[in-house]
């Protein structure tokens, strides 16, 4: 099969979409500019009435695309970092969260925000972040954390096909990553995670660029340990079962999140694993998760702070002592 | 442009709904019949009257947590309404909206908001959708000069004069001769101007302000926006001056002498032949009553209700 990048595959996922369905809109910062490799080209393909770009007015323009999805229409729309988001929590939280179940369901709102995560560059503590468990916890969005390209391209397309909010989170490591991605459109459902490698001594369970990570360590202590790496391709909603039954099977656990460690998806699958699978542990369960701490820019400093595979090859050793 | 006897009498009935409904809803928050206080409209009816007499079912008004006048000059059940605000399952909204939240996407009322300005960038929203299918439909965005101070109002003036969407910004302006807010005294001013229109400048955008209790004033200003709208020349920012009564706050049913200048009811009675201000003030004091009964006897949702409507199933 042919090898395309993260960043082509969202491209095509775009475009298939937007070829079979008329309702789709994209709109945001840059979006029909070249350089924005996820919808390059949308813009000359199906018009500026369709691909418009947005003034940097992130609260204006997410409010009008659930106003839009409200009226019938998919809107994707891109915020350029997830620390923009910040500035339109209202929107977000408020309008786009809650909305349906506000109303009772008699409007829904399917619109999917595409987001751009991730540490690692030197671009300091508002440029950074990754957020997805502030996302998580409100309740009423679908949380989408693809970590290759084929997920990248069938989630996108389930994702503007669902009818529901949805923040669809990009780590910016991940766009020029490749891998093998099938021509034609396909859906990678939500809620289901992929067993990315099996194994029976230490589950890892880690999202996002996190996996690339994982499956590093993996390959490092291939031999001495074998590593069972999850990654649940949607952290909501989350499939459970894959993770509580990989525990079951290894009785261990480290859980690897670039997104901070208090009150995140780390202490989530550690509860997770704690309520339903408790008795399958053998080792006390580890989190390596970025602490709650702003990003420096200097890369030394920043490096120290973020997860990596050197820090999950020590907690699985931890685990496993 | 002159106005016809029955566009007067019309409007004069929306008025009349909206008052007789709204003193019920004040009755019945007293007796614990509606679990909460909330903003009433009392004082502003003109605007709503004035500006839903332009609009036609697919367009859409986005409101605030001061709704109940728009939601019924936008042509509501007032039985589905009344019931959503005593929480019942019958309402609009099965009983999850409450007052602040309310949705009837029947009638392009989508919808109310608890948060002050917070519905703009949404309705901005319905005016892209609009746009986008050429169907010649307006959205209209309630906020009040509160509301105009907030940054998501003022980026979506921008986004709206950008894209030349068909908006019509509507501010109803409730501090004309006191700078206040219901239930608070405040020291400082909400506003560095007088005239929130004056911002229409700022988005190169036609703007201008009203007296929002004179309720052919509030028609003929409205109707401009919005046939400019319709016409695909893009959005206005109409402002409109009004008192709200102090009913609202002391919990009085009627405006005092003092505040009868501003009433809009009391400034279109005198243009209403008596009988027929007596007709419709029965009519619609059945038509409240009905919308209580029928609340009354509706059924709590049951506690499963809790769970539904988080997310939207797939077809």
């Amino acid at each position: 099969m042919r090898e395309i990048t993260f960043g082509q595959a969202l491209n095509e996922a775009h475009t298939v979409e937007m070829e079979r369905d008329s309702r789709i809109i994209v709109f945001g910062e840059n979006v029909s500019s070249n350089w924005r490799e996820a919808t390059k080209g949308l813009k000359d393909r199906f018009g500026r009435e369709r691909v418009r770009d947005a003034p940097i007015t992130e609260t204006a323009f997410i409010g009008a695309g659930i106003g839009a999805a409200i009226a019938g229409f998919k809107p994707v729309v891109e915020l350029m970092l997830v620390d923009f988001g910040l500035v339109a929590m209202d929107q977000i939280l408020n309008q786009f969260a809650k909305t349906t179940y506000m109303s009772g369901g008699a409007v829904s709102v399917s619109m999917t925000l595409r987001v751009i995560t991730g540490a690692g560059t030197s671009s300091g503590a508002t440029h950074s972040e990754s957020l997805h468990g502030l996302f998580a916890h409100m309740p009423g969005l679908k949380v989408v954390v693809p970590s290759n390209p084929y997920d990248a391209k069938g989630l996108l397309i389930s994702s503007i096909r669902d009818p529901n909010p949805k923040v669809f989170m990009e780590h910016r490591l991940l766009y020029p990553v490749k891998g093998q991605v099938p021509k034609e459109p396909y859906e990678v459902p939500f809620g289901v995670a992929n067993l990315v490698r099996e194994g029976s001594d230490v589950t890892v369970v880690a999202n996002s660029l996190m996996v690339q990570e994982a499956m590093k360590a993996a390959d490092e202590l291939k031999g001495s340990v074998s590593i069972e790496v999850i990654d649940p391709r949607t952290l909501v909603p989350l499939d459970e079962e894959a993770i509580v039954d990989s525990v079951k099977k290894t009785g261990r656990l480290v859980v690897v999140d670039e997104d901070y460690l208090n009150y995140g998806f780390s202490g989530e699958v550690v509860a997770l694993v704690a309520e339903k699978a408790l008795r399958s542990l053998v080792a006390h369960p580890i989190r390596v998760a970025t602490p709650n701490i702003p990003l420096p820019f200097n890369s030394r400093l920043e490096k120290e702070l973020l997860p990596s595979k050197e820090k999950i090859v020590s907690a699985v050793k931890k685990v496993i002592s | 442009m002159s106005v016809s006897d029955q566009k007067l009498t019309d409007f004069y009935r929306i008025m009349v709904r909206i008052r007789t409904f709204e003193n019920a809803v004040r009755k019945l928050t007293k007796e614990g019949k509606i679990p909460t206080r909330f903003g009433l409209y009392t004082g502003q009816e003109a605007v709503a009257a004035g500006v839903s007499a332009h609009l036609k079912k697919m367009d859409q008004i986005g409101s605030t947590h001061r709704a109940i006048g728009h939601l019924i000059a936008k042509g509501c059940s007032l039985e589905r309404l009344m019931a959503e605000l005593m929480g019942k399952v019958t309402g609009f909204n099965r009983g999850k909206a409450g007052p602040f939240h309310i949705f009837d996407p029947s009638v392009g009322a989508i919808g109310a908001n608890g948060i002050v300005g917070g519905s703009v960038p949404v309705t901005v929203g319905y005016a892209l959708a609009n746009q986008l299918k050429a169907n010649k439909a307006v959205a209209v965005s309630y906020f009040g000069e509160g509301g105009s101070n907030q940054g998501g109002v003022q980026e979506s003036l921008n986004l709206a004069a950008c894209w030349q969407l068909p908006v019509v910004f509507i501010c109803e302006n409730s501090s004309p001769e006191v700078q206040r807010m219901l239930g608070h005294e405040i020291d400082y001013p909400q506003l560095s101007i007088d005239n929130v229109s004056t911002r229409a400048k700022s988005y190169d955008m036609p703007g201008s302000t009203h007296k929002g209790f004179d309720v052919i004033e509030v028609y003929k200003a409205a109707g401009r926006a919005i046939r400019r709208a319709r016409a695909g020349k893009g959005p206005t920012l109409l402002e409109f001056k009004v008192h709200q009564l102090e009913g609202n706050l002391e919990g009085k049913v009627e405006a005092n002498e003092k505040e009868k200048q501003w009433c809009p009811i009391e400034l279109l009675r005198p243009k209403i032949p008596k009988k027929i201000d007596d007709q419709i003030r029965a009519e619609e004091a059945t038509a409240v009553k009905n919308a209580i009964d029928f609340s009354i006897k509706s059924p709590e949702p049951s506690l499963e209700e809790a769970y539904k409507c988080v997310f939207t199933e797939a077809d």
